[in-house]
């Protein structure tokens, strides 16, 4: 299990799907990667799990909370992750 | 001119008086003419033999007439000299006078004197001149010749005389016999020397030589009886007056003085030699007195020497030494010097007496020089004695005293070590000692012996030095020896007091090993007969639970085989106590005060007693709670024989059941609906099977309640039938509830029964371990084999869709999800996302009064709390974002 932090800068769509969250009892991970996004040019993998979103311990998000935190990252959208 | 020579022959000495006769004569011859000295002499010698016949009774007047018949010239010469001459001639014829004359020149003659040129005619026919010149010739013989005046004798004697007597009278002169004379300051001069009260010389004057010479003529006929035989005035008058007639008037003054002198020099030296005598005697005196003295002294020092009575102490016998050498140093030397000077005084005596002609001294009886001499003799041996004896003695006080304070001291020093020993001796603290105290006891006593021993010979060193003390004679012995016995009466009681104290604790050593062993004794048999009860006891009382008739049996069977054990565990117990008694009656026979605490044990025979009536008493106890248990095992055992009856039928039965459920469901027989009828059947008939279950439940209860745990009558226990009981009724259930889900699955996707059974048919398959459900590993080979080749990240995926709760096994329903979700068309969030725009009126977000409008309240309340704030562009106030929503249902979302 390694930690590594992606910056990917904006503006929106990312290019990744997020599944899960503390009210599906799953943790929050990428689930998919739009080929070519800007996710995927920054390295992030399928199956990784978020740990952290623009520095906020994503840990015990729901979905929702966790959605909205990435949607309220306009600029830029810092991430930490975990393979 | 007649000339006279006379030589006179003295003694050994013959002086030539030829000078003095030449001057004689010249003189001589020249007066001889001069009727001046002719009258002087006349007068002068007139003078002086009246003065000599004066003592015969008979005066001459006439010089050369008187003599003429010899007869006063014959009485003359006898009166001067002394002596007899031949009887005169009494005739008065001529040549009787001439014998007399010539007698008188004989006897003249005989007297050394030569008579020359002058005869008896002469004489006898009264030749003035010759008369003159032979009275002259008498006078110088008999009057000046005799005079010696430090072996100067005559004229010249005679002149020296004169000098010597008046040397002090500074006026005046003599240095001869005529004008020296003149002024007759000499003759008052010679008469003041021998005679200062007749004159009173300071008045006199040398101007009044007249005056003077009468002066002196008178005094010396008064009181010197010296005749006038001068002329005052002739004197004066006359130039030089005649020498002889000086010189015999002169003459008379040396033999009145001389005579005195005389007279005064015998006296001296009748005084001298009275004198001598008298220091003799003195000195005789002196010396007797001296040695008196001396030997006084010797007499009494001696004793003081020979003194031998000893004193006591070495100071005051230093003081006697200090006293001997003051002796020595001062007293002594005066005396030594006395004796010496003793002898001096003696051969001083001696040797004066020797001098003088005496006889020698002899000291009077005992005071002999000899005496002296032994009786120092003695007092230096008598000192020589008492020095060796004082230091001897010293040398003894010394020793004695030196003795004595080291017997003092190993006395003081001994009687505080022997002091405590006493009473440390006579305590009896081995009394109420434990064994190990009167073991320590006996070690010290073993030190304290030895120590005695060591001081043993301490004790003979001071009985020695008090011997020895003894034998010297020491002052204060009496004092030693009563220390000394004190000391050793002390010794030997000690020695007593030590031997008694050894065997008290011996003794008391024995007895209390003895006891020792006995308490070990006790200690070892009582701790495990203790230990034993204890048990026994526990045993007995013991919380037994049994759960069978086998083991209660068992327990009964032990508590027999330990009733069994009593009668032996008695024996042991009263011989433990017998003990106990032992230990008391010996210390109670030997006085022994000492705690009877058993060290080696806490365990004490009260306890064991009680202990042992306590064992006595549990044990009918225990009995009864054995049967008591048995009975109860035995209803138990009924009881669980009664359940296991009934277990043994439902047990199977369910399982049955379970069984024929599950086949029906694998083996898809029929169509769903036939499915559910037949599960229905089955649900009926279990449902009327309850009856047999509460039954066992109430069976099951009872066992509970008697506490009966196991059952080994069958292998189902409650738990087990009632979790089957439940699962078969869960498990139809859910069976069912499949059929129905699948009946609505296919419905609601539209699976054909044919999809239906080919989906159940590759899920058997795959269901290796036919649970009815596939393992991951299956899951996967099912996949594959239906053509879906997924890398391991798609797979993984699929698994957190198909087993979300990671249980490993995939479920027949979620596989039919998963794989009627994969042949589906639509994205379920994006149909609800497409239904919220529909209800939004195509707007990207939705408000809240349009949920309330198109949703029934609860569902619309549901999204209005959920949805977040619309936060895209073109937001109004109230907007609620749809979509985040939708896809958070499905938990997923597209960033």
């Amino acid at each position: 299990m390694d930690l590594y932090s992606v910056t990917l800068e904006g503006p929106a769509p990312w290019g990744f799907r997020l599944q899960g969250g503390k009210d599906f009892n799953m943790p929050l991970t990428v689930s998919r990667l739009t080929p070519g996004g800007k996710a995927a040019q920054q390295n992030v993998g399928v199956g990784d799990w978020v740990v952290s979103i623009d520095g906020v311990n994503a840990e015990g998000l729901t979905h929702v909370e966790a959605q909205n935190k990435i949607k309220a990252c306009t600029d830029r959208l810092s991430l930490t992750l975990s393979r | 001119m007649t000339h006279i020579e006379t030589s006179v022959i003295y003694n050994d000495q013959e002086y030539d008086q030829y000078e003095y006769m030449v001057q004689e004569e010249e003189w001589d011859r020249d007066l001889l003419l001069d009727p001046a000295w002719e009258k002087q002499q006349r007068k002068t010698f007139t003078a002086w033999c009246n003065s000599h016949l004066r003592k015969a009774g008979t005066q001459i007047e006439n010089i050369e007439e008187d003599f003429r018949n010899g007869l006063k010239l014959m009485l003359l010469l006898e009166v001067i000299s002394g002596e007899r001459l031949p009887k005169p001639d009494r005739g008065k014829m001529r040549f009787h006078k001439i014998a007399n004359v010539n007698k008188a020149l004989d006897f003249i003659a005989s007297k050394g004197v030569k008579l020359v040129s002058i005869g008896a005619e002469e004489i006898v026919d009264g030749n003035v001149k010759m008369t003159l010149g032979m009275i002259w010739t008498i006078i110088l013989r008999f009057a000046i010749q005799d005079i010696s005046v430090e072996e100067t004798s005559a004229k010249e004697g005679l002149l020296l005389w004169c000098q010597r007597k008046t040397a002090p009278y500074r006026n005046v002169n003599v240095q001869n016999f005529h004008v020296s004379w003149k002024d007759g300051l000499a003759f008052c001069a010679l008469i003041h020397r021998h005679r200062p009260d007749l004159i009173d010389y300071s008045k006199l004057n040398k101007d009044d030589p007249l005056g003077n010479l009468n002066l002196a003529l008178e005094i010396a006929e008064k009181h010197l009886d010296i005749p006038k035989m001068l002329d005052a005035e002739d004197i004066v008058n006359t130039p030089k007056p005649d020498e002889r007639a000086i010189m015999t008037y002169v003459s008379c003054f040396y033999h009145a003085f001389a005579g005195a002198e005389q007279a005064e020099t015998a006296a001296n030296r009748i005084c001298k030699v009275l004198g001598v005598n008298q220091e003799n005697e003195k000195l005789m005196e002196e010396y007797e007195r001296l040695a008196s003295q001396l030997l006084e002294w010797i007499r009494r020092t001696i004793p003081w020497l020979e003194n031998r009575t000893p004193e006591k102490t070495m100071v005051s016998m230093q003081q006697k030494l200090e006293d001997f050498r003051d002796y020595r140093r001062m007293h002594k030397p005066p005396k030594v010097q006395e004796k010496c000077q003793l002898e001096i005084n003696f051969n001083t005596l001696q040797t004066k007496l020797r001098i003088s002609n005496r006889p020698a001294f002899m000291p009077s009886e005992g005071k002999m020089v000899s005496d002296i001499a032994s009786a120092w003799q003695n007092l230096e041996q008598a000192e020589k004695g008492y020095e060796e004896w004082l230091l001897n003695e010293i040398r003894r006080l010394e020793r004695l005293e030196h003795l004595a304070e080291k017997f003092r001291q190993k006395a003081s020093i001994h009687e505080s070590w022997a002091q405590d020993k006493e009473k440390i001796l006579s305590r009896k603290d081995y009394e109420s000692a434990s064994l190990t105290e009167v073991r320590a006891l006996l070690r010290k006593h073993e030190a304290f012996e030895s120590d005695l021993a060591a001081h043993q010979d301490r004790v003979e060193q001071i009985a020695a030095i008090a011997q020895e003390l003894n034998e010297l004679d020491y002052h204060a012995v009496a004092e030693v020896n009563e220390r000394c016995q004190r000391i050793c009466d002390l010794w030997d009681k000690l020695g007593t007091m030590t031997q008694k104290r050894r065997e008290a604790l011996e003794r008391t050593e024995k007895l209390l090993e003895t006891i020792d062993q006995l308490f070990l004794e006790f200690a070892k048999r009582a701790a495990p007969f203790n230990n034993w009860m204890e048990g026994a006891m526990e045993d007995l009382q013991d919380m037994f639970i049994v759960h069978t008739v086998e083991e209660i049996q068992s327990l009964i069977s032990a508590h027999e085989q330990f009733k069994a054990t009593l009668p032996e565990a008695d024996s042991e117990r009263q011989a433990i106590l017998g003990i106990q008694n032992e230990i008391q009656k010996i210390s109670h026979s030997y006085n022994i005060v000492l705690s009877l605490t058993n060290p080696y044990s806490t365990i004490k025979s009260e306890g064991i007693s009680a202990k042992w009536d306590k064992v006595k008493q549990l044990v009918p106890q225990r009995d009864q709670a054995l049967q008591e248990e048995l009975a109860r095992q035995h209803s138990n055992e009924r009881l669980r024989r009664q359940f296991a009856a009934q277990a043994n039928v439902i047990g199977p039965w369910i399982q049955k059941k379970m069984e024929e459920i599950a086949h029906s469901s694998i083996e898809m027989s029929g169509t769903l609906e036939d499915q559910m009828t037949q599960l229905k059947q089955y649900e009926h008939v279990i449902v009327n099977y309850k009856p047999n279950i509460d039954k066992l439940e109430g069976d099951h209860q009872l066992i509970q309640e008697s506490l009966i745990f196991d059952n080994k009558h069958t292998n189902y226990t409650m738990e087990h039938i009632r979790v089957g009981w439940e699962l078969l009724l869960t498990t139809i259930a859910r069976t069912m509830n499949e059929i129905e889900t699948q009946i609505l699955t296919r419905d609601a996707k539209g699976i054909s029964q044919e999809q239906m059974n080919e989906f159940r048919a590759s899920f058997n398959h795959f269901d290796r371990k036919k649970k009815g459900g596939m393992e991951t590993d299956d899951f996967r080979a099912c996949l594959i084999s239906m053509g879906y080749d997924l890398g391991e990240v798609e797979f993984a995926r699929i698994m957190t869709l198909v087993d979300p709760n990671g249980s490993g096994i995939v479920s027949f329903q979620s596989f039919i999800d998963f794989m009627t979700r994969e042949t589906a068309d639509t994205d379920t969030a994006e149909q609800v996302i497409a239904s919220f725009r529909i209800l939004a009126g195509d707007k990207p977000y939705i408000l809240a009064e349009e949920l309330r409008r198109e949703l029934p309240p609860e569902q619309a309340q549901y999204c209005i709390t959920r949805m977040p704030a619309y936060t895209g562009p073109g937001k109004a106030p109230g907007a609620l974002d749809y979509s985040s929503f939708s896809t958070a249902l499905y938990g997923e979302s597209d960033l």
